[in-house]
């Protein structure tokens, strides 16, 4: 096998270990409550109206029995993993369907999100911060610092305010959302075919450049809210990988053979910085996945977030925040595996098997 | 002239420090700075009339202005960082001591065992905060109904009259606030990692040999050379770390998804003045100004308090 699919099937194997482990995690969490609680994860959708306390009981009875909701731990966490694969999730009071096809309903719109956000932080991330280390305390550094210090203490949540209040509310230029009203009755009228969820493609697939103008017009605040927080962190991770790199042997020897300084950097230097600064990236997915959440929330993006936003006001929904917590984990483990196959496509070292990690 | 120690040699740790330590001074002074209203103790003090919807402008009752409500901001300001630093540190100490613990242990075996709990410690850098908040709030929401009663702002009703009895969710929810259990549980891998590795490097070291050479015991070597030894980086990463779970926690509560952050609860309040039809930051600028400034000084604060501690034990 090449070295480059050895260095992918090892990161794709990881991936069912650590699924393991966090759902050992979840139903050791799930184990603290009651049998009574761990009963409602499993309640059918099609419950009668009303129901005598007498009558509820004896459901309640029955899914504990089915369940073995009384056993030890490792019985119960096999027959809730068996019931994960029966494409439901349990059902949601507040969502009034399937836990699982309502989170997949959403995805494709958070997925728009990470994607366009991380297709702007990446490149400008490593980039700008290799540039900036490379000429260590010229112009460029000196302003790249201080912005990406700004990037970093500014929290999320406080930029989309600042955002919201000038550009939504005063200016009006972007809008929260993805779509206006207008659009969204005409899409639910059914003339718009819906290939991918994402609204950027489907709208270029329907020939309807003015959908796509409003899509980006609502995407525009969230994904750089989302953009600029990461594009700091990893920036300054490059940024750190590149000083002291010229006085690196390889890049004397460059030079010496008369290699121009431009392609030095960007063939030889650029590459090396790769690897520390998209493992940092895996390391701190997590948080690139709870910015996503934020910035769907705050700026009103029927995303995955959705499922739990109900259930934070309302009536107790267990399934829908299992659900929730274990399909971000699945984004998560899907976002690191990403970055290695990135890492791995991209770093000659790891494709040529010298570099084991 | 003598030196200064390293961590002072820049001025940015002196601010770090500054900053630092009047957040330590708002927090330990706050009852001497705002006292409480005698009759209503809490962050939020009612100093203008209950009913008035607007937040009004700073005046000589209250120095920085009001929330809706006739909620004094200066007052929730005091407050806000006093629980703010006691989430933070709560939180960021026992990751550390956690994560140190395992790292020195998973680190000081080695080989598989070791291997296999670097792996799990990995596993968990998958899991976000985010959703382990939802899931202990709402599994415990879920068991109190189960057992015939509901949670409203701190109470658990009962339908019936028989007395609710205490699960184990929520002897320990009562305890300790969901954010913080959740955040303790899925942060303390990198301070897991960082302790990992040094461990394994200190091990190849001549004075761990010589520790070994005089018979002292596994527990004795751990605890008097490794641990010690990896204190500095982990108190880097700990004091970086106190500003960020203080956002996270601000953040989560600005949403509305958990945590009682009273500086993101100040700016949830205010929310309709800000971003509110007819709202504007510049207007209403005394709701948005200071709960904000707070949250980032104190990030920005802990951020160079910890650069300066790198400066001080990493780079010296």
């Amino acid at each position: 096998m090449p070295p480059f699919l050895q260095f992918v099937t090892r990161r794709f194997l990881a991936v069912p270990i650590s699924l393991l482990v966090i759902t050992m995690v979840l139903y050791g969490g799930v184990m603290l409550s009651p049998p009574e609680a761990r009963a409602t994860l499993y309640m059918p959708d099609n419950m009668p109206p009303r129901l005598t306390e007498e009558q509820y009981k004896k459901i309640e009875e029955n899914i504990i029995r089915r369940y073995h909701l009384r056993e030890p731990f490792p019985v119960q966490y096999y027959y809730w993993m068996k019931s994960l694969f029966d494409g439901k999730w349990g059902y949601s009071p507040s969502l009034n369907e399937y836990v699982l096809p309502s989170l997949l309903r959403r995805t494709p719109a958070t997925l728009e999100l990470a994607f366009y956000s991380l297709l702007l932080l990446v490149p400008l991330g490593l980039v700008s911060g290799v540039a900036a280390g490379w000429r260590r305390s010229g112009w460029f550094d000196r302003a790249f610092r201080g912005l990406a210090f700004l990037g970093t203490s500014t929290p999320p949540f406080i930029l989309a305010i600042i955002l919201l209040s000038i550009f939504y509310i005063n200016r009006g230029w972007f809008a929260p959302g993805r779509l206006d009203l207008p659009y969204i009755l005409e899409i639910s009228e059914g003339n718009f075919i819906s290939y991918t969820g994402f609204l950027t493609v489907d709208s270029v697939l329907n020939g309807r450049t003015d959908i796509l103008g409003n899509a980006l017009r609502h995407l525009a605040m969230p994904v750089f809210t989302l953009s600029i927080y990461h594009w700091a962190t990893l920036g300054r991770v490059a940024r750190v990988s590149v000083l002291g790199e010229e006085k690196k042997e390889y890049v004397i020897a460059a030079k010496a053979r008369g290699v121009a300084e431009r392609k030095v950097v960007w063939r030889h230097v650029f590459r090396n910085t790769l690897t520390p600064s998209l493992t940092s990236m895996t390391l701190s997915a997590t948080s690139i996945v709870t910015g996503v959440f934020v910035s769907e929330i705050i700026y009103d993006i029927n995303g995955i977030s959705g499922v739990i936003l109900e259930a934070m006001e309302g009536v107790p929904d267990a399934p829908a925040a299992l659900g929730f917590a274990m399909y971000s984990v699945v984004m998560v483990l899907l976002l690191m595996f990403v970055l290695d196959v990135a890492q791995a496509i991209l770093d000659p070292r790891v494709r040529e098997g010298v570099l084991k990690t | 002239m003598k030196r200064l120690p390293p961590y002072f040699r820049r001025w940015q740790n002196w601010i770090g420090l500054l900053l630092v330590l009047t957040y330590v001074f708002l927090a330990v002074a706050a009852p001497y700075l705002s006292p409480d209203d005698p009759k209503k103790p809490g962050p939020f003090m009612r100093v203008g009339r209950a009913f008035e919807p607007a937040p009004l402008p700073p005046d000589e009752k209250a120095v920085l202005g009001m929330l809706p409500l006739g909620i004094d901001i200066y007052h929730a300001l005091v407050w806000g960082s006093r629980d703010a630093l006691r989430f933070g540190l709560i939180v960021t100490i026992s990751t550390a001591l956690f994560g140190v613990i395992y790292g020195a242990i998973s680190g000081f075996t080695e080989g598989r065992v070791g291997g296999l709990m670097l792996r799990i410690a990995d596993s968990f850098l998958a899991f976000p905060p985010i959703a382990g908040v939802v899931f202990l709030q709402q599994l415990f929401l879920a068991t109190v109904s189960a057992l015939g009663g509901f949670y409203y702002s701190g109470v658990i009703y009962s339908y019936s009259d028989t007395q609710i009895k205490a699960t184990l969710i929520q002897s320990l929810l009562e305890t300790i606030n969901p954010l913080m259990l959740s955040l303790i549980v899925f942060s303390w891998m990198p301070y897991a990692r960082l302790v990992h590795s040094i461990v394994i490097t200190l091990k190849q070291t001549d004075f761990i040999q010589a520790a070994r050479a005089l018979g002292g015991s596994n527990f004795w070597i751990i605890r008097k050379h490794l641990l010690r030894n990896s204190t500095g980086p982990a108190m880097v990463l700990a004091a970086r770390d106190v500003g960020g779970v203080v956002l996270l926690q601000a953040t989560l509560t600005f949403i509305g998804i958990g945590g009682d952050s009273i500086w993101g609860e100040m700016l949830a309040l205010g929310r309709n003045w800000i971003l509110g039809p007819g709202g504007s930051i510049l207007t209403y600028w005394w709701v948005f100004l200071p709960p904000t400034l707070a949250v980032m000084l104190f990030g920005i604060a802990w951020n160079l308090f910890g650069d300066g501690l790198s400066d001080l034990f990493i780079n010296r």
